[in-house]
Parts: C-alpha cells; structure tokens; sequence
C-alpha cells in the first residue's frame, strides 16, 4: 500500500463485514454517539466538529460547523438530511461507503443530527443505488434494534426519528434545494437562494444538508479529536478524503489521502500511473464540472484552496485522467450532453445553453461544422455563466473553456477544410 | 367507506380528505371510491400507510408511493397516479407533472430487463460507446426503445457512480461491471434463459415501443414536454420544430443582421398601413 494512503473511513472494507453491526461496534462504532448523548451537550459535539475544520465534501468545500452554526434559534423544528445522491461524474466514493461501511454514515448522521438538535434526521440516496439502499435499511433497523435509533435514545430520553428516502434518478436532486424540493415530492429543482436551507429549508423550517463523506468522519473526529484532524494536512482545508480516480489509470479506485497529498502522488503512487506506454494530457480534479489541469499541475497539492488557485475545484474529490489516446472534443460534447440532459429547465441560460452547445459540439463531430463553431461554444459557455439559480449551469464552462484553450487543435482539426475561411 | 388514510396517524400537515366528504370538494381530479384504484390501494394499504406515516408531510411520500407501485405493475398506471393523489392531497396533474420529473419512474410499460448503460465520462474514455454499439446491435433496438417481445428496454444513462470498474450498466437497478462484448453477449444470454440471479420486472401490459411519454406528445405544442426548444419541440425524435427553425433563418432577410433587421422591421411596423389604421 502506498505512503499516502491513510484509511480512516476506509478502514477495514474488504476485510471485515463492516454492514454487520457487531463488527462495527467491535471496532468502537456508536462508542462516540453514546458519548454524545450522554456526556456532552450538543453545543460540544458541533464545537468539536467546528473545531476539526472539517469543509464539506460534497463539493463546495463549505466549513460544517460554520454551516451548521446558521440555523437560527427560533424554536422551530429542525431537520438533519444526509446527501447521499452522488452522481458527479467521475464520484464514486459515498456509493463504496453506503454500500461498505453503512453504520459510519448512520453514526455520523446522528451525531450531526445531535449537534444541531434536531429529531428527525433524513438520508437521501440515490435511486440507482438500489443495493446500497437495501443495505442501509437493513444497518439502520439493526441500529434500531440495538436503541441507537427511534424513541428514548440511549436512554437520554431523546428521540430521534430516521428516514431512508429513495431518489429516482436526477442529477439535480443533488444540489442541496432541489433534493429538499425532491424529499418534500415535487420536481427537484433548485430554489432561490436565500434563504439558505439553514433557515429555510426541508418544510420551511431550517434544515442542514450534508455530504455522506462529511458527517462519516464525524465519528473519528470526535473519537480521536478535533486536533487529529485539524493538524493533518493544509490549515484551511485539512484532514483525509477519499479520492475517487478514474480514467485512463491502471488501478481506478477509492483512495483515502490526508489532504494536500499532491496529484502527481495520488494519480501514480496510488492509482498506478497511465497505461505502458501512454503519456498524461490532462485531469479533471472534481468531477465533471471542475476544469482540466495539466502537466504543469501535477504537483499542486490536492485541498481544496490549492486546486482552487490552479484554477480548478476540488469538488467531490473526483479524478479523472486523460492519457494521449483521449479526444478531448469527444470528451467535451459527452460532459455537456450531460449537463444538457440533467438541467432541470427552470433557468434559460443553462437550459438552452447547454442544449445548443451540445448541438453545435454534435455538428462539429458529425464532420458538418462552421470555422466559427469553436468561438461560438467558448462565448455560450461563458455567457451561460453566473446566469443560474443553481450552479449545474455555471458547471457547463470550466471544463469546455479549459480543454479548447489547451486543445484548441483538435476542436479546429474538426472543421471541415471546405468551412475554414481562407 | 373502503378507502382513506386516517390523517392523524400519517402526521398530516395537510387536511387530506374527510370519508365522510364528497372528493369534488378537496380535488376534482381524483375518483370515488369503488372506482379502479380501490383493487391497488386493498393490495398494498400496509405499505402506503407506513411510507405516509414516515414524514411529518404527505407530499414527501409521493415518490416512495410511486416506486411502490412501480415495483408493482412494473410502470405507474393511471390507477396508480389518482391512488398517489388521493393518498397525498394533491390533484393528480401535479403528481404527473412531478413524476414526469424523474428518470427512474415509468409512466408506460417497460421490458422485464431495464438495461441502463453508462454513457458518462469515465465509461466512454474506457470504450463504453463501442459497449453500447455492440448492445445496441445484439438487442436490434435503440436507446429509450423495447424490444418486440418485450423482454428488453434499453437505455443510455449518465453516470452510475462505478467509474472505477467503467464501462459499467445497470440491470434492473443491479449493477453490471467491467463490460466487454463477451460480458455483455453473456449477460443477455444468462438474462435469456432465466439463469442470471436478476430477478425480472413485473409486467402487468404489454409494452410499447418506448415507455417515454414525450414520445406520445411529439405532436403536440413545444410546451408539452415542459422544455422547449427550436430544435426538440416535442420532445425527442421530434423535428417540426426543426423544420420551421430552418424554414425562419432560410428566409432571405434573416441573413441580414439581427440589428439591422430591428431597424427595418420596425421601420414596417410603425408605417401606417393603407386603410389608415
């Protein structure tokens, strides 16, 4: 196993059954929810959590503690809502957890639930993960059973009520709004922010939506302390993440780093390198929607702030890698056919946006493009931008704009020779 | 009455219907009882009662209920859409329009195997196009399409989360990994022959040529699929919108610039015409 590797959620998959409550529990689990409960007050719990620096790994990179310390204290009911709708392409790490280690989301779920004093906590999981589903209701009754879930939770005399919500297919159901407006049964599309979730959010009341990979390192944050955590990794974003590398590496996988290891390390002492004989032409840091970096960035370290600054986003903590056999053209028009598929609809600019570039991209691939198609793309792409209730449509851009910049040649090399003015 | 959720006990935030009232005075859309859904809410009243009773509103069931009946006749019947209704307090167009929504939710009749191939990134640098071209080929049909014997529906999806083992599909919602034409070949083979652990959908009609409703509403107004475009006006397949796009900007005076086109068709407009008006 390479240095860099460092399994903290990732610990014990594909050793133990870790699905199996007794495992877990033999491991320490729920040791740190008992504690909870009984030894500390709530406000402890989230000045633990604030104090690990913890940023969320959904995507946004948002501090938790800082998020959850929004809601407002008006007496209302509060919601707790785990985001397990991960459909970024290139993401596949909350799938591996949900289906691997179950009992640390539900740990951390209730944990957060905990902290912020809410008594009904949610996990929505995507409607394709039909086996993780299965095995999260199957961990969480076992959870109930064991009195970690339900009425009278460890005897404190706190309840605390937990829904398993099923999606059914919308990428968008993963932009923190428009999964409440999925949970609450109507079409998932994004609201109007503010209000945030934080004060207006599942029923109008406030809500605190978090990544599956964020509230599963509560319970080691708060067993080893926030220091541990804190201490590991760059100041601003610290701590371990699992890396989700796929592409054109040999060993694509779930790679757990402390952060700020850097990408040259993650891509070959982890992931394997490219293939015998191939060379590197590119990574996408975060999924679908962050921008390519290129050899010139293989060394920035991989946290959220660092790759920010390079000119990308560390999103979901997605890689994907290009080797010289990739046509970045191809590669384009299937990431924005994508997001031309997955927009909801409700803005103009992301809706018709990315249904026209996908046209145009479809024109210059099907050998019938204009010399000018290639600016055309590049200023839709641009214009589109900032124009969006959410941010699908300011995601259309950064890969787009990237790969042309770079590869401007193999978009123009689709021109047809008769179109390209003399 | 046979029907009717008992509103405190689902924790309804809604009123809900009253038995005792008349249904035309809460939503107009929603049938009697006795009528068609009563035999679908007698099968499945425990489960319903559970998923409503899961939420502090109804509304938020509508989705578990659909899969639920999904899961059932294997598509959401019309049955199925007034029953959801009835049961959440919503006019039944408003559940349409919200299962309309979702990917996952079929509102007409699929194969007995849902093959969902990913079509995203990580596959398609891992050779998932030429994945697709082999099923596509094997199974004699295209993407959104059912086979004749209605054993197959085939789909091209966007990211399954499985990037690490591309290129990957879905059976049924179990995932498939690793493909090759050999994988696939066996796939549909052991799919074919019952001996592949995937259990079958229920199939309780026969199916059509394509389970997306856009395909009925081609005909119809570009405000049908709820997204217009010039190029897509009723939805997928469609190319009316197509033709009068090309037959607009073929016009000789769309050659011009847009600006200058401004000018002079104001210049026309504010022209007083022949009978003074």
């Amino acid at each position: 196993m390479p240095d860099h590797i460092v399994p903290v959620l990732t610990a014990g998959i594909g050793e133990r059954n870790l699905r199996d409550i007794a495992v877990y529990r033999a491991d320490g689990g729920y040791e740190q929810l008992r504690r909870a409960f009984l030894e500390l007050t709530p406000k402890e719990v989230a000045d633990i959590c604030s104090g690990s620096n913890l940023r969320g790994r959904g995507g946004a990179g948002f501090p938790t503690g800082r998020k959850w310390s929004f809601l407002p204290n008006n007496g209302r009911p509060r919601y707790m809502v785990c985001n397990c709708d991960e459909a970024e392409p290139g993401t596949f790490k909350d799938h591996m957890l949900l289906e691997e280690t179950p009992h640390q989301i539900i740990e951390g779920i209730l944990l957060g639930a905990y902290a912020i004093g809410c008594d009904h906590a949610f996990i929505y999981i995507r409607g394709e993960f039909k086996r993780g589903y299965e095995i999260m209701r199957d961990a969480l009754e076992q959870a109930r059973a064991a009195g970690f879930v339900g009425d009278n939770v460890f005897g404190s005399g706190k309840n605390l009520a937990f829904t398993i919500h099923r999606g059914a297919g919308a990428y968008i159901c993963g932009e923190e709004t428009g999964l409440l407006n999925s949970l609450e049964g109507r079409r998932g599309e994004p609201r109007l922010k503010p209000p945030f979730p934080a004060v207006k959010g599942l029923y109008g009341e406030p809500t605190v939506v978090n990544n599956v990979e964020t509230l599963a390192y509560l319970p080691y944050i708060m067993r080893n302390g926030a220091e541990w955590f804190a201490k590991c990794g760059p100041e601003r974003s610290p701590g371990y993440k699992v890396v989700s590398i796929s592409g054109h590496v040999v060993k694509p996988g779930n790679y757990e780093v402390a952060m700020g290891t850097t990408m040259r390390q993650l891509i070959w002492d982890c992931a394997g390198g490219l293939r015998p004989g191939r060379s590197f032409r590119g990574v996408q840091p975060g999924g679908g929607s962050s921008a390519c970096l290129f050899e010139e960035h293989l060394d920035v370290p991989y946290d959220f702030d660092s790759v920010t600054k390079a000119g990308s986003m560390l999103g979901s903590g997605a890689m994907v890698v290009f080797d010289d056999t990739t046509d970045f053209v191809k590669a384009a028009y299937t990431l924005i056919r994508f997001f031309s598929h997955e927009s909801c609809g409700q803005c103009t600019p992301c809706r018709e946006g990315a249904h026209w570039i996908q046209r145009t991209l479809e024109r210059l691939l099907a050998g019938g493009g204009l010399d000018s198609d290639v600016d055309v793309i590049k200023s839709a792409a641009h214009q589109l931008t900032g124009l969006n209730l959410c941010a699908l449509g300011d995601s259309i851009e950064p890969f787009l704009a990237s790969v042309i910049t770079r590869y401007e040649d193999q978009f123009r090399a689709y021109v047809p020779r008769a179109a390209v003015a003399s | 009455m046979s029907i009717g959720i008992d509103s405190d006990a689902a924790g309804g935030v809604h009123p809900g219907p009253d038995p005792g009232e008349e249904r035309a005075t809460w939503s107009p859309y929603v049938q009697r009882a006795g009528e068609p859904f009563d035999a679908l809410y007698s099968q499945l009243q425990p489960q319903i009662e559970r998923l409503v009773a899961e939420y502090e509103q109804k509304r938020s069931a509508l989705i578990p209920l659909a899969q639920l009946f999904q899961d059932h006749e294997g598509y959401i019947s019309a049955d199925a859409i007034a029953l959801i209704a009835y049961v959440v307090g919503e006019t039944a167009a408003s559940v349409e329009s919200t299962i309309s929504f979702y990917t996952l939710l079929y509102r007409r009749p699929v194969g007995k195997y849902m093959l969902q191939f990913c079509r995203n990134l990580p596959c398609m640098l891992n050779g998932a196009d030429e994945i697709m071209a082999y099923a596509r080929r094997r199974l004699g049909i295209g993407h959104l399409e059912t086979s004749d014997d209605g054993l197959f529906s085939y789909e091209e999806v966007e990211c399954l989360a499985a990037c690490d083992r591309a290129p990957c599909a879905q059976v049924n919602l179990e995932f498939v990994y690793d493909l090759t034409p050999e994988r696939v070949d066996a796939l549909f083979a052991s799919l074919r022959d019952g001996s592949s652990p995937i259990a079958p959908l229920p199939q309780t009609r026969k199916p059509g040529r394509s389970w997306k409703v856009e395909q009925d509403t081609g005909h119809k107004s570009p405000g049908a699929m709820g997204v217009s475009s010039p190029n897509n006006a009723g939805g997928i397949g469609d190319t009316s919108g197509r033709a009068i796009f090309d037959l607009i900007v073929g016009r000789p005076q769309y050659e011009q610039r847009s600006d200058e086109r401004l000018l002079r068709e104001t210049t026309l407009r504010v022209e007083p015409s022949e009978n003074g008006h």
